[in-house]
């Protein structure tokens, strides 16, 4: 299960940025395999700040 | 002798030793698609087949109707009845209002048939005529309680009217009484709406009104408009449970799918509990309310028999809840009709429409189906509004809920305020859209001209959000006490919460898309709204991504550009752009093909066999009609910062470009990326790109035109073509700037050298710096101009400033 989540890229709709789970987002101290339902409640898209409510999973 | 009707083969008993009297109702062009086809097929010999199947299914009776526009009703009839008498056992009943008609068949059928129907609605000439017919040639009568007021609702009115039609038919004409079957009418109580709660009720009455104050008549009832509107499996029990019911109440008859009547002993004590419950709305102050205990109870039967074929044993009112919730147009002008001869065009509008729209929601808050889709159920509901419009009283409309929509000052933005005015006014409330750039003193005047309940604000830009803001306080000095609910990109709850809420009398609402406006307007009719509230505790104060590094690398060096000054660029092919667009921002957000819940198999078949193809279309059909003119106003201004300002040196004049900065850490604003005066200075590009107007008024004209579907498709390609236009120019720029590959992959991730940093948007909110921005770049002779608000027409135009500094990144102020 937990694999699962780790490959599972998810991309904002507003902007088309993509959350890869292995790279986390260094920007906002994000480390490497965070899948996305662990990162925090704050965290918005780095590129556009839509909330995450705006991403869908990619693949 | 007991009251009969007969064929030529047998004679069959109106009170059935075990009532009711099972009237199959398959065989009908308005009822059954199948039927409808073979007949508009011109293959009577199925059409009989049908009527005979029925026979096997247990129905005592077969009722025969050909009514379909474009048919011509009494050849159809006639051709079919005589066809029938010789095949079909059972008595047939003759299913037409038109006199003509209905008088050949009783002279062709060889037996006593029954007639359906007659009632008041023209003040009894057609009632008089028919019955003149049913004495003649001694039929059988079903006589709906319908009036020139309407159907009759209420139990005392249903039986008032079932009086008048006795008199007339009795009295004054010498029919039986047993030949006289009244239908008492039924009306759903399964849409929810609070005026038909008590519906079953009342026409349970109504039978047994009419049975003690009208002795010696009949009772007939069509059965399954009881549960219209809920689902298949769920419908089947009602509809046994309803009829059973009516039976103990005294129903003589009923028109059915005999199939499809369940015994009561196959039915649970629990599953019975749940009908009676709903049908005599039982326990009901209690929640959660019967109806929605009925939902939830059978939620988990499997709807195996709805898709079996499409339209097929629909009855019109299914018909029309299908049409609208699959988004198909075709054949609303025949199906409206048939419903016009038995409801009011509000009626259908409420009791039909409404309620088929308000699932439509539902699915898309479940997220079972997506935006796109939705907006095709509202171009069904819009055209059938459209075509029942003419058959109303400008009355009708009055009692509706009223809504003020506008896009705020100096907000060109249109498309999230016509999303909200096609939800609303697509689900029966009255939308006053005054349109974009609206100011608060026409808000208000307005607001008070057309009386409205509610006022919806909308605006895409951050400057919007502050407009709302500042205009609070003059709704308030204005004396509106009027809910507002607010929408817009750049908004938030804790923005409506703590800048907008504050400053007002009445409710403020922030609503994130057109269904939270939905919601707020029905809350507002149950007198729940209230304004928005931020709570600190539980809420998260969002992060403010991007840049974090303040330290400035103040030694990068200047590139040279291929000029100074300002051109224009007029020859680009369209072609160039279509491999820039931001497809996934397309077709997710904008378009709303969201893939949610579905599994990637599923969501890639909608892409390939759905999306991408709207997409190839749009490419094709923007090529064909010229709708895309790419052109570009840019140059390279010498240039040098001085704390928060730009000052560009342009036609021997300097402009002074003022951005904001964070006010927290890392402090960043714009002007940082800049060497000052002392550091040598700068150069600094500058663009404005459209793709020109006809593609504004191409959107614009489908909207005009109720083509909410194609509106929505075509104005987010229209954005992301833009936005490609301003991606390709801003490569070319960095391309004539020397700086890194032209490379212009990486438009999400920023991957190359620099920025642009369109105006309006988070890193420099305010548009005011398009005033110097036009004094040099001269935009209007690329057809660009600007409205007092500072913002550029047509809407399909972006602008920017060119950064070339390698550590300028996006960063929010």
């Amino acid at each position: 299960m937990e694999s699962d989540e780790l490959n599972e890229r998810y991309i904002c709709i507003n902007c088309g940025y993509v959350y890869d789970p292995a790279k986390g987002d260094p920007m906002n101290n994000i480390a490497d395999d965070t899948p996305f339902a662990e990162l925090p409640e704050a965290w918005v898209c780095p590129m556009c700040y839509a909330t995450q409510d705006q991403f869908d999973l990619l693949d | 002798m007991k009251p009969s009707v007969s064929s030529l083969y047998q004679a069959v008993e109106l009170q059935q030793e075990i009532p009711p009297l099972l009237i199959g109702e398959r065989a009908n062009s308005n009822g059954s698609k199948k039927f409808r086809e073979l007949l508009l097929a011109d293959d009577f010999e199925s059409c009989l087949k049908i009527a005979q199947e029925q026979e096997a299914k247990g129905a005592h009776i077969i009722d025969l109707c050909t009514a379909y526009a474009g048919r011509d009703e009494l050849a159809d009839m006639t051709t079919l009845v005589q066809m029938c008498a010789g095949s079909v056992k059972a008595p047939l009943m003759i299913d037409s209002t038109t006199p003509e008609c209905i008088e050949a068949c009783l002279k062709l059928y060889p037996g006593r048939c029954i007639i359906n129907s007659i009632n008041l609605e023209d003040g009894g000439a057609n009632l008089r005529r028919i019955c003149g017919a049913a004495k003649k040639y001694g039929a059988a009568v079903v006589a709906l309680t319908i009036n020139e007021q309407g159907m009759a609702m209420t139990a005392a009115d249903k039986l008032a009217i079932a009086k008048e039609i006795y008199a007339i038919a009795v009295e004054e004409l010498g029919l039986r009484p047993s030949d006289l079957l009244f239908d008492c009418l039924t009306f759903t109580v399964g849409s929810g709406d609070e005026n038909l709660r008590d519906a079953a009720i009342h026409t349970i009455e109504g039978i047994k009104l009419v049975k003690k104050e009208l002795p010696g008549t009949l009772t007939v009832l069509g059965l399954s408009n009881i549960s219209f509107g809920l689902a298949p499996k769920a419908r089947r029990i009602l509809n046994s449970v309803f009829l059973h019911e009516a039976v103990e109440a005294g129903l003589d008859a009923a028109i059915v799918d005999a199939a499809k009547i369940l015994p009561l002993a196959r039915i649970s004590q629990e599953d019975r509990e749940v009908c009676l419950d709903l049908l005599f709305d039982r326990t009901a102050g209690q929640e959660p309310k019967p109806l929605m205990r009925f939902i939830e109870h059978f939620s988990d039967r499997a709807d195996d028999d709805f898709d079996e074929e499409k339209g097929s044993g629909r009855t019109p009112e299914e018909q029309l809840f299908h049409h609208v919730v699959t988004g198909d147009k075709d054949g609303l002008e025949d199906i409206l009709p048939v419903l016009m001869e038995r409801y009011k065009p509000l009626a259908i509008i409420n009791q039909m429409l409404v309620p088929a729209m308000r699932h439509v929601g539902e699915l898309f808050g479940k997220g079972e189906i997506l935006l796109p889709f939705v907006l095709q159920s509202a171009e069904v509901m819009k055209r059938s509004v459209t075509l029942l419009e003419p058959f109303m009283d400008k009355i009708d409309g009055e009692s509706a809920t009223k809504i003020l929509l506008a896009t705020v000052q100096g907000d060109v933005h249109d498309i999230g305020k016509n999303l909200v005015d096609i939800i609303l006014s697509n689900n029966g409330y009255k939308v006053y859209n005054l349109g974009i750039k609206i100011p608060a003193e026409a808000i208000i005047e307005k607001a008070k001209e057309y009386d409205v309940d509610l006022i919806g604000l909308s605006g895409l830009l951050v400057k919007s959000a502050i407009v709302m803001q500042e205009s609070m306080a003059q709704y308030k000095a204005a004396g509106l006490k009027t809910p507002i609910m607010l929408g817009g990109a750049a908004l938030t709850p804790k923005f409506v919460a703590e800048s907008c809420v504050p400053g007002y009398d009445g409710p403020v609402v922030y609503c994130r898309d057109a269904f939270a406006g939905l919601k707020a307007v029905r809350e507002f009719e149950d007198g729940t709204l209230t304004s928005t509230v931020f709570d600190r505790i539980t809420s998260v104060e969002a992060m403010k991504p991007g840049v974090k590094d303040a330290a400035i690398d103040r030694d990068v060096p200047v590139p040279t550009p291929p000029f100074i000054g300002q051109r224009y660029v007029e020859a680009i092919d369209p072609q160039e752009l279509f491999p820039l667009v931001n497809i996934q921002a397309l077709f997710r957000g904008r378009w709303g093909y969201r893939r949610g819940k579905m599994g990637a198999e599923e969501y890639s078949e909608l892409l390939t066999t759905t999306v991408q193809p709207i997409y190839d279309g749009l490419i094709e059909q923007s090529l064909e009609q010229h709708l895309i003119a790419p052109k570009v106003s840019y140059g390279y201004f010498s240039c040098y910062s001085k704390d928060n300002t730009v000052f560009i040196e342009a036609d021997g004049t300097t402009y002074p470009f003022a951005f904001p900065r964070q006010t927290e850490a890392p402090h960043l604003c714009i002007a940082d990326y800049f060497k000052t005066k002392e550091e040598g200075g700068d150069i600094a590009g500058f663009f404005v790109v459209t793709i020109g107007e006809k593609m504004a008024e191409t959107t614009a004209r489908l909207y005009d035109t109720d083509a909410y579907h194609d509106y929505l498709m075509l104005h987010g390609f229209s954005v992301e073509v833009t936005d490609a236009l301003a991606e390709y120019w801003h490569a070319k720029m960095r391309e004539e700037l020397g700086i890194g590959d032209t490379n212009v992959q990486g438009v999400v991730t920023q991957g190359y050298q620099g920025s642009r940093y369109g105006f309006g948007y988070p890193a420099c909110p305010d548009m005011d710096v398009h005033k110097p921005l036009f004094a040099f770049l001269k935009p209007e002779k690329i057809g660009v101009s600007l409205t007092e608000n500072m913002q550029m027409v047509p809407e399909q135009t972006t602008s920017a400033i060119v950064v070339h500094h390698p550590q300028a990144k996006y960063f929010a102020v």
